[in-house]
């Protein structure tokens, strides 16, 4: 996670506004900053540090709220929109390599059930055919209760629909940030805090 | 989501380092008013406030650290990091188990056999992370942390934390 820029020159014997104001063109700025990156649906790591930044400027807007005469309200409305939608961008950046570790892991199971059935049925090879049959059937059905073939199919739906929906979420992401780009967002929030 | 408690008087011509211990003072008591609903476990929203307002204190410890010597401001914050991170980790469990389970009527009954076993192996978790909770809130309290830190807010921004009458918003 990105660190936040150190404020400086706050002096914390004057009022709370004219500090707000020198904290909040500071997180303005930083939020603002990740804009090269919004075009490219594969930076994970910027979209995530984007949604902290929008996060930090979200809660600040709301602590300082009681120091501006304007109301931010719809600002801040705007502001934690953009942070929910990173947020559920970021659910599913997390979620998807995590259902490809299961299935990894649902695979390796398998695998180490198969070769203790192996193991087990080895001497069965040097039976007849009509024995054989029936040892490799005896042997799937073993693997099936067993392994995680059952599991598998759930898994796999799973992580098609978080896919899915990361590319859904991200177009919607990108849709919203060009819209409050062409309402002016940055513009009309630093005026309404004086900055 | 729970509502943020009102901060008393806090107005609009405050002082910087009046208004930080007010809102931290409040933001903290906030946060600790949740803890036996999320020590009892009984719902799962009492955790979600907690962590919520856990965030909001962390948000106002930034915002107002100017206000503050930096390394006791520095520890008292890695406790309240410590705290958001802990409740986090249960609260991500909470939504994860909610959402999969909200899925399980779409699927077919082949599907849902693989997420049953995700939900049962993310209640294990969760299981697991109701007992790290109980273990950091325990050792708050062993350690006196909350009288200790509301003492300090005060002696850093001179609110008087006996004299500050923070209460849930009405419903």
């Amino acid at each position: 996670m990105a660190k936040p820029v150190p404020i400086t020159g706050l002096d914390p014997e004057r009022r709370l506004r004219p500090n707000a104001r020198r904290i909040l063109a500071v997180r303005i700025a930083e939020v603002w900053s990740y804009g090269p990156h919004v075009t490219h649906p594969g930076r994970v790591r910027e979209l995530h540090d984007m949604r902290i930044a929008f996060k930090r400027l979200r809660y600040l807007l709301e602590i300082f709220e009681v120091g501006f005469s304007s109301d931010l309200e719809p600002f801040i409305d705007e502001v934690k929109a953009m942070q929910d939608l990173l947020g559920d961008i970021h659910d599913r950046d997390v979620q998807v390599p995590m259902l490809h570790d299961h299935l990894e892991r649902l695979a390796e199971r398998d695998a180490a059930t198969a070769r203790a059935l192996l193991r087990e049925t080895g001497q069965v090879g040097r039976r007849g055919r009509a024995q054989r049959e029936i040892a490799f059937e005896r042997f799937r059905a073993q693997l099936d209760a067993a392994g995680s073939a059952s599991e598998r199919p759930g898994i796999e739906a799973l992580l098609s629909r978080r896919t899915r929906e990361r590319d859904e979420l991200y177009e919607r992401f990108l849709s919203e940030w060009r819209r409050l780009g062409a309402e002016h967002l940055r513009r009309r929030l630093e005026r309404a805090l004086g900055i | 989501m729970a509502k943020a408690w009102d901060v008393p008087g806090l107005g609009a011509n405050a002082h910087f380092r009046d208004a930080a211990g007010r809102i931290v003072l409040t933001r903290w008591r906030e946060m600790m008013s949740y803890g036996p609903g999320t020590l009892s476990g009984e719902d799962i929203e009492e955790l979600h406030a907690m962590r919520v307002s856990s965030r909001r204190l962390r948000a106002a410890m930034d915002a107002f650290a100017a206000a503050f010597p930096s390394r006791p401001f520095q520890l008292r914050l890695r406790v309240v990091k410590e705290i958001t991170d802990t409740l986090g980790a249960a609260r991500d469990l909470d939504v994860a188990v909610d959402g999969l389970a909200a899925l399980l009527d779409e699927m077919t009954p082949e599907e849902r056999v693989g997420i049953e076993a995700l939900i049962a192996e993310y209640r294990d978790r969760r299981a697991d992370e109701a007992v790290h909770i109980a273990a950091l809130l325990d050792r708050l309290e062993q350690e006196q942390f909350g009288p200790r830190f509301e003492r300090w807010v005060s002696s850093a921004t001179g609110v008087v934390g006996d004299g500050l009458d923070t209460r849930p918003p009405e419903p």
